[in-house]
């Protein structure tokens, strides 16, 4: 290819994408995650998780950046889900060792109707049919999982009639446990087992994709964090401020042949029940009604996705896997810091809208 | 206020930064590069064969990336007529806020734009700063992420030793 060939052919690619871009749709937001080691001991390290790295219909990364003291930093990967994350490090000796990491990223709300059969949906090959229909160390798909999924789609016969039972039984039979420290570590089998199918984010969500990959229609959570107030009239399902240390919130998906990956969002149908204004709504109130409509096929993006990991043991870390990673992460002198303790840390997240 | 002092601050935490390190590379073959300049002239990596390339992705918005581009240019300057160039990839950005930014310092840099962010992404140039060094041969010899000070003596061996 000559050079003037070249030019009109990257030019002719690259106008159709800002044209598009411009006209549907996308929200450009900027997070900015400040972690300090306020009592260093030894070597310190820190992990923050990235944007999710692909690029989706609904998600764009633009970039990160960093600053601080550290000694050492770099972009790390967990093997097996490929969640990547800024790994830093300091000597022993440090002295208030920070790092603070921006990133930007595009987001645009997505929506799939499951009555409608998508021609451009991407197939699922075997290997990942294998992959999503997989049980994790946290969420088993024998035993009482799979008893009690079998239980629920009995009379199901597609996997988005499948989805839909499990989905609408989560709604039904868990509650949103404002108790739980942090969004849960999505213990399934022990909530099954004990019958307290009280939970958040990390454990009904989990409860979801445990149910569905234990009758074989794949799934998956994904972890991030919300990043605005929700445009849809929900105050329970936004942020009002900029300070968003604590609104780390995870999702769900399933695939469906002809539809694709499918968003959902059970648990965020109980903390509509729990939270919106004024409180403990009932199921038949028309806000909860609507929200459990809703969030069976689509998701407001007023929210970050950082990863689908599961099992995740931290790179240069002796310490234990953890169940994902949605939280900053951090140890001093071979300790683990509380990662769900922003204060204690400590680390503040920050997000603004940019268009 | 408020915002110059995080600005601040943020420099700050920027100017107190220890020097990274370049660091050998052992992550394979160097992904394509295909981009427009500023004047929509266009560059591929593959036309630099035979000389040194600093390939240094940045953004307007990253503030240890403006914190670098000083050294990146006095390092450029100290081997002026050497095989030697400065690929300065703005990643995400359009035109007129790359040029923004690279009308404000003296650096005879190849500005280029990666507007959708692909070929960043190609490169795995997921933090910026992010930095390539690629020898004569096309091949990728040092990465570094972060800002480094570009200008001091070990860096500069480190290239005169690629450009051998």
């Amino acid at each position: 290819m000559d050079r003037r060939a070249f030019v009109i052919s990257t030019a002719a690619a690259v106008l159709p994408w800002r044209i598009a871009f411009a006209q549907s749709g996308w929200r450009t937001f900027e997070v900015t995650t400040r972690a300090e080691v306020d009592f260093a001991e030894g070597v310190s390290r820190v992990w923050l998780p990235l944007p999710l790295a692909e690029d989706t219909e609904w998600h764009r990364s633009l970039g990160s950046a960093w600053s601080g003291n550290a000694a050492r930093a770099e972009v790390v990967r967990d093997g097996k889900y490929g969640v990547t994350m800024l790994y830093a490090e300091w000597p022993a000796g440090q002295a208030a060792p920070r790092i603070e990491l921006t990133s930007k990223f595009s987001t645009r709300d997505r929506a799939v109707d499951v009555g409608r059969p998508d021609a451009n949906a991407k197939a699922l090959g075997p290997a990942q049919y294998a992959f999503y229909t997989a049980p994790t160390e946290w969420i088993p798909t024998d035993g009482i999982v799979r008893d009690t999924a079998r239980g629920i789609v009995k009379g199901a016969s597609s996997d988005i009639e499948k989805a839909r039972a499990i989905y609408e039984w989560v709604v039904d039979n868990t509650f949103r446990d404002p108790k739980v420290r942090g969004c849960g570590w999505g213990d399934i089998k022990t909530m099954l087992e004990t019958g307290n199918l009280g939970g958040k984010c990390g454990d009904l969500n989990a409860l979801f994709v445990g149910l569905a990959r234990s009758v074989g229609v794949p799934a998956r959570d994904l972890y991030g964090i919300r990043v605005a107030a929700s445009a849809q009239g929900y105050r329970s399902l936004g942020v009002g401020t900029p300070m968003i240390s604590k609104a780390q919130h995870c999702r769900a998906e399933f695939y469906a042949q002809g539809a694709g990956w499918v968003p959902v969002d059970p648990a965020d149908v109980r903390k509509v029940v729990l939270e919106e204004p004024p409180g403990q709504l009932a199921v038949s109130d028309p806000k909860v009604v609507a929200a459990r409509k809703r969030l069976f096929g689509s998701w407001e993006m007023n929210w970050l996705a950082y990863n689908m990991g599961h099992d995740l043991a931290l790179p240069y870390s002796k310490g234990p896997k953890l169940p994902y990673l949605m939280y900053p992460n951090g140890e001093t002198g071979n300790e683990r810091l509380d990662q769900l303790d922003p204060d204690a840390f400590k680390y503040a997240i920050r997000a603004r809208e940019i268009t | 206020m408020r915002q110059g002092f995080l600005a601040a601050l943020l420099l700050g935490w920027a100017a107190l930064a220890p020097a990274q390190a370049l660091r050998a590379w052992s992550g394979g073959t160097a992904p394509p590069l295909e981009l427009q300049d500023l004047d929509g002239g266009a560059h591929r990596l593959a036309d630099y064969r035979g000389k040194t390339v600093l390939v240094n992705f940045w953004a307007t918005w990253c503030a240890p990336c403006r914190e670098e581009m000083p050294s990146i240019e006095r390092l450029r300057r100290a081997l002026e007529g050497k095989p030697f160039t400065v690929l300065a990839v703005n990643v995400g950005e359009s035109a007129r806020v790359a040029r923004s930014f690279a009308d404000t310092i003296p650096a005879r840099f190849t500005w280029l734009l990666d507007r959708d962010t692909q070929t960043a992404k190609a490169w795995r140039a997921r933090v910026l700063p992010a930095s390539y060094l690629i020898g004569p041969d096309g091949a990728i010899r040092y990465s570094a992420l972060g800002a480094l000070d570009w200008s001091s003596d070990e860096v500069r061996k480190t290239i005169q030793g690629v450009m051998k």
